[in-house]
């Protein structure tokens, strides 16, 4: 029961509320051999919470050089902005914590915030910044990809910032190697955070095997999680495909705790 | 624009010498694009044989202190895969926004593989700062085609957040330009605008829901033609309310389909004045006969019974009494 509680108390401001009764049936998909090993699995989930995420961002200024609050102390000039564009999709909603964060959430802040279609008509040079915020990266495939789309819109050169909650720490070399981007992670996920390494000490092989069992049940295509990265963090907006499947899926035959979608 | 301004568009030539290929790097403005590898491969086998015969077209950056390649990406490219230290260039005076802008598209045309948003966002720069908005002249500008010019400023007409998920980092997740384009008749009809209900950033923000949810039967873009078309039938048949409601009750509910856009009555008129057209132009031919030109072309003639036939026929089964 305590343990329940614990969850339930870690899981709190998960988009889709996480219940006892969620919990309960999340586990009995198992086989009963197999609830110790669930329960284990849940101990595991690094749950990012909304509070969590704006320590996250407030940490941003200790590291790059040439902000201050005061525009007349700046180093040139600065412009803030959402990474992914979808409507309702995390990149908006990261900017908004980001500002909380960082106390630039006042009207007189507001020009620092931009659309990434308005990065082309800034002109933005090598001594100006462009910081993009968004949520995760776990392979980096799709930053790395987009990269030359990013340059075209910032033909001056500025130096250039992606903000993020957490990446793998794959993605954290191949961003770096393969883009000009100043990656910073919050959190980096590193190899014993996948939890079918051999690093990983969380569980044995014949552990490992058993999830890997379920996980195929829940996603056939990627049971190791996107990019097989085998992650088990879930940010409190949304469940990256990052993870393991059985933490987001949702369809007949399986019913992810922390599902993705409506 | 004059001839001169055009003039000035060009970078000023500074002169031809060998540089490093290490100190070259590409032109950022140049648009994302795939090079084909036989094209490619064919190139890198000329320079070879008999090197790089034209100089790359470059210019010192001073901000970034390097070379920038403003044409010859892809003799660059061949020359770094041959393995050559340094290459021939025609250095140019560092161009401006407007003159980097310019000669990238002249360079490089337009493909039909490249994202219209960002070629919209750096037509933008230069309508700005050219103070020009006319399609035909930014056309001949550009080297774009004038279709593209006109698509361009479509997408730009709409609010940024619409404009930034058309650069959205995940291909799926992307709106194509063509949901934009295709939208971009319903929302800016005249009629539609004087609606009460009616807003552009609300209608689009529904359309834009709708097509991403597939709801309403919105699975092209092309839908937004039907809609257009019903639209302009009911007007034509002087429908304007019932349409007005119609569309409002589409606007709302994801359960109708563009069907309930259709009145029927309005699809009747539109269907007799496509006929009345058609009609018109063969009355016309037919009275063009010069009789004495085609006697004997057995096949007109046959048509013709065939065709008399047919509008007898026709009319009969309407009950029309024929003079």
């Amino acid at each position: 029961m305590a343990r329940v509680s614990g969850w339930l108390a870690d899981f709190a401001g998960y988009r889709f509320p996480i219940n006892e009764g969620r919990i309960d049936r999340w586990i009995k998909q198992f086989e009963p051999n197999d609830y110790d090993l669930a329960t284990r699995l849940l101990d595991c989930v690094d749950f990012v919470s909304q509070a969590r995420m704006i320590v996250a961002f407030r940490s941003f200024f200790d590291i790059c050089e040439g902000w201050d609050i005061n525009p007349e102390q700046r180093r040139g000039k600065w412009c803030f902005v959402a990474y992914s564009a979808s409507a309702g999709e995390s990149g908006d909603e990261m900017l908004h914590l980001f500002r909380l964060a960082n106390k630039l959430n006042g009207r007189q802040y507001n020009q620092l915030f931009k659309y990434k279609s308005e990065l082309v008509r800034e002109n933005l040079g090598p001594s100006d910044t462009v910081v993009f915020v968004d949520d995760f990266s776990g392979t980096g495939t799709q930053v790395c990809n987009n990269w030359p789309e990013i340059q075209e819109l910032l033909p001056g050169g500025p130096r250039v910032y992606l903000v993020l909650v957490a990446a793998g720490i794959n993605a954290c070399t191949k961003i770096e190697e393969e883009t000009e981007l100043n990656i910073i992670p919050n959190i980096r996920l590193q190899e014993h955070d996948n939890i079918f390494s051999p690093h990983c000490a969380h569980f044995i092989g014949e552990e490992k095997e058993k999830l890997l069992r379920y996980c195929q049940v829940a996603d056939k295509r990627n049971p190791r999680g996107f990019g097989d990265c085998g992650f088990v963090i879930v940010l409190a907006h949304t469940c990256p495909n990052d993870s393991i499947p059985i933490l987001h899926s949702s369809h007949a035959n399986w019913e992810g705790l922390f599902r993705r979608y409506d | 624009m004059t001839k001169n301004d055009i003039h000035k568009l060009a970078p000023e030539n500074i002169g031809i010498k060998n540089i490093s290929i290490e100190s070259l790097v590409p032109n950022p403005h140049n648009p994302r694009m795939l090079f084909d590898r036989v094209p490619l491969e064919v190139l890198r086998a000329s320079i070879a044989k008999v090197g790089i015969l034209v100089p790359l077209t470059v210019y010192w950056s001073q901000e970034k202190e390097h070379y920038v390649i403003l044409d010859g990406q892809r003799r660059w490219m061949c020359a770094k895969e041959l393995g050559l230290k340094d290459v021939p260039v025609n250095q140019v005076a560092e161009p401006t926004l407007v003159q980097n802008i310019v000669t990238m598209f002249q360079i490089h045309q337009l493909r039909e593989d490249w994202e219209l948003m960002p070629t919209a966002l750096k037509l933008e720069v230069l309508m700005r700062e050219l103070n020009e908005r006319n399609d035909k002249k930014l056309a001949a500008l550009c080297g774009l085609n004038q279709a593209v010019v006109s698509r361009c400023k479509k997408l730009l007409s709409y609010p940024k957040k619409y404009q930034d998920l058309m650069l959205d980092p995940d291909p799926g997740k992307r709106v194509k330009a063509d949901f934009f384009i295709e939208l971009y008749v319903v929302i800016n009809d005249r009629f539609v605008n004087k609606m009460t209900w009616f807003s552009k950033n609300k209608f689009t923000q529904r359309m834009l829901e709708k097509y991403q949810s597939r709801k309403s039967g919105l699975k092209s873009v092309t839908a937004f033609r039907i809609m257009k078309q019903h639209i302009n039938n009911a007007r034509h048949a002087k429908k304007d309310k019932l349409i007005t409601e119609r569309l409002k009750e589409f606007y709302f509910d994801d359960t109708l389909t563009l069907d309930h856009l259709r009145i029927q009555s309005a699809d009747v008129s539109a269907g007799v004045r496509k006929l009345l057209g058609d009609i018109r132009k063969i009355e016309q031919a037919v009275d063009e006969i010069d009789v004495s030109e085609y006697y004997g072309e057995e096949e007109l003639w046959s048509h013709l019974e065939r065709l008399l036939k047919l509008i007898r026929s026709k009319l009969e089964a309407a009950g029309r009494r024929l003079k």
